[in-house]
């Protein structure tokens, strides 16, 4: 019997395929693992540390043969802790204890990591979470939770929530669609999954469980419809609307080599955003003209320590070199204490929005700043590499970026590296400071890119994933287009160009507005651009100049939005 | 079969010395052991490794007993010594 969920689709087309739960939560599995004897869960414990010290030795190989031996280091220590002598004993005598072999195992894992939480040194400190990870996956294989392994068929990926680094190290091809427990649509894995326009839908909440490994599934990401064992009937009427979705895909695909240009002939430059490097291909499909924001997040999460310049380096080079000569701007990192990472040890914090995030870390800790400065430079001998620098608010954090900037070329210089001298310094303008300081940013730096997820929130004082005072969020509020018109203005008036990159650029009709205003690039998410080229091709310029100029006499967001949707 | 040895890699024994080291160890049949600040630990553990917390300038006794015991002492007290190819 068909069973249907509806969750939130947050990312439409519509994928049809097994599932693959790759969801952090065993709860549900141990609460039904019925235990049989002691010798058998015994011989259990055994065979799954047997198992696993297998599948991390063939981790670590292909981590070895695709030449990150960083993380191979780190899967190789994985092994050996599924091999301890003591993790092994600890986790027997703790059968004797529970009767059941899961338990033992995460009992034990937590003994061992609360010994290594309370040692004085973070450092050791934190591999409490490696302790943790490897025992976990002990766990799961007793319980008989897979590990997300892949077939030759594309998977539809399942759980509560996804690491973003399950996702990020999955080829794009292999993944049908995406389902998550979890309701955000601003998490990472969501932003991948939109990057590579995979049909996701999210917010099932416990009705996630539901669904079980392995499950025939038809998901469409428009109507955030989930069909569990679709009969052939079903199949076949998503088959047509799937056929409906490509007709369009094909109008669009033949937008893809066009320019975005006005009736008229006013032409506005559309980038992609991306998060790895991997994205570049399938975003140039789409008719991308560079990138205008590589989010180097993905570089620095999903690890334990510090990317090196070199990994750092191979991965900008390679976005780099994959533009084509077309500008990839690359936005130094942008983390803070919402997303903690090992290494970074941001202290928990209040208000980690207004904390201890992005450049205000860069600044401060050069061990991680430097290195990827370096690693941009050197990758702009490749093509036309950008730097970004995210949360600025102020004059002193570009000139403070700026020395180090020249630091770091004294130093490329010296180790004998070679360096571009052409790599364009920028700033995201995504605080409410940096809008109105606007004219006089613009006279330090070559470019200015508007970031709207942040600027709409920090404008507002409204977080758009609390249901409460969610629908206070709108980019079309008057208070942020005239953050935005000042922002491009003072761009225009110093000679350097103004972008944007955050969602409101992938809004058909603020693209229509922001042109009006004078922007020269708008960077979206790949998949956004077609429909975003196809609005601007069906306009005149003095049509949506006189557009602007009607709503920025108005006094309200929401009146604004109708309008718009109106009258263009 | 023992010798000291001074921990001199600027990071200490964290994930990958602590491999190094049990990489080494488990070449040996010998049961071996490395005692610092008081405890004495396998040398085939890599968890009660980390757990010995060994910073840069820890002392750490590396004994072994066991027909390959000074082979196995020599073996470890050359990767301790060779900062373990970091700082």
């Amino acid at each position: 019997m068909p069973e249907v969920l509806r969750g939130k689709g947050v990312i439409s087309g519509i994928a049809i395929g097994k599932i693959l739960l790759v969801g952090q939560n065993i709860d549900g599995y141990l609460a039904d693992y019925k235990p049989e004897s002691k010798d058998a869960e015994l011989a259990k414990v055994e065979k799954a540390l047997q198992a696993v010290t297998e599948i991390l030795q063939k981790n670590v190989k292909t981590l070895q043969e695709r030449d990150m031996p960083e993380q191979a280091a780190i899967m190789e220590a994985h092994r050996m802790m599924a091999q301890d002598p003591m993790m092994e004993d600890s986790m027997k005598s703790k059968v004797e204890e529970f009767g059941s072999a899961p338990r033992a195992v995460l009992a034990a894992a937590e003994e061992s990591a609360a010994m290594f939480e309370r040692m004085d040194d973070a450092y050791f400190r934190e591999r409490a979470v490696d302790i943790r990870d490897v025992c976990k996956r002990i766990a799961k294989y007793i319980l008989g939770v897979k590990e997300p392994e892949l077939g030759a068929a594309a998977v539809i990926l399942c759980g509560n929530e996804i690491e973003p680094s399950v996702i990020a190290n999955i080829p794009t091809e292999k993944i049908a669609g995406v389902i998550l427990g979890q309701g955000s649509t601003t998490c990472h894995a969501v932003i991948i999954a939109k990057a590579r326009a995979i049909a996701t839908v999210v917010g099932l909440g416990e009705r996630v469980d539901i669904i079980k490994d392995g499950d025939s599934v038809l998901l469409d990401g428009e109507t955030g419809e989930i069909i569990i064992s679709p009969t052939e009937d079903m199949i076949t009427s998503y088959k047509e609307k799937m056929q409906k979705q490509s007709e369009i895909k094909a109008y669009y695909a033949k937008l893809a080599p066009l320019p975005a240009e006005t009736t008229d002939g006013v032409r506005v430059e559309l980038m992609a955003n991306i998060g790895t490097h991997m994205d570049v291909e399938s975003a140039l499909a789409y008719g991308c003209e560079g990138v205008g924001l590589f989010r180097s997040e993905f570089v620095f999460m999903g690890r334990q320590n510090i990317p090196t310049e070199e990994d750092q380096f191979k991965t900008y080079k390679e976005a780099v070199e994959k533009c084509n000569g077309n500008l990839c701007v690359i936005r130094t990192m942008d983390i803070g204490g919402d997303k903690p990472l090992a290494y970074l040890e941001i202290p928990k914090e209040e208000n980690p929005f207004l904390g201890w995030r992005a450049i205000r870390i860069s600044l401060q800790r050069r061990d991680l700043f430097m290195p990827q400065l370096k690693a941009i430079l050197r990758a702009g001998v490749y093509g036309k590499a950008a730097i970004m620098l995210p949360m600025v608010i102020n004059v002193a954090e570009i000139k403070q970026v700026k020395e180090l900037i020249e630091q770091a070329k004294i130093e490329l210089a010296h180790e004998e590296k070679a360096f571009s001298n052409n790599v364009q310094l920028g700033i995201m303008v995504e605080t409410p400071a940096a809008a109105v300081m606007a004219p006089m940013l613009a006279k330090h730096v070559d470019f200015f890119s508007i970031g709207t997820n942040d600027l709409v929130q920090y404008t507002l004082a409204v977080d758009r994933v609390n249901h409460n005072v969610s629908y206070l969020y709108n980019h079309f509020n008057p208070a942020v287009l005239n953050l935005i018109q000042t922002t491009i203005k003072a761009a225009r008036d110093n000679g350097i160009w103004a972008g944007m990159c955050g969602e409101m650029a992938s809004d058909p009709y603020a693209a229509v507005i922001l042109m009006a205003m004078g922007i020269n690039e708008l960077s979206m998410s790949a998949p956004s651009i077609p429909k975003v080229k196809d609005k601007i091709r069906s306009v005149t310029f003095t049509k949506a100049k006189a557009t602007l100029d009607a709503i920025m006499k108005m006094e309200d967001g929401d009146a604004i939005k109708e309008y718009l949707y109106k009258s263009l | 079969m023992e010798q000291k040895v001074i921990i001199s890699n600027k990071a200490g024994i964290h994930a990958r010395p602590a491999s190094m080291l049990v990489q080494a160890a488990t070449k040996f049949k010998s049961k071996i052991k490395l005692t610092a600040k008081g405890k004495t630990v396998d040398a085939k553990s890599i968890l009660m490794i980390m757990s010995m917390g060994l910073v840069n300038g820890t002392e750490v006794v590396i004994s072994a007993e066991g027909d390959d015991a000074d082979k196995a002492v020599t073996t470890l007290k050359d990767l301790v010594n060779s900062k373990f190819g970091e700082e």
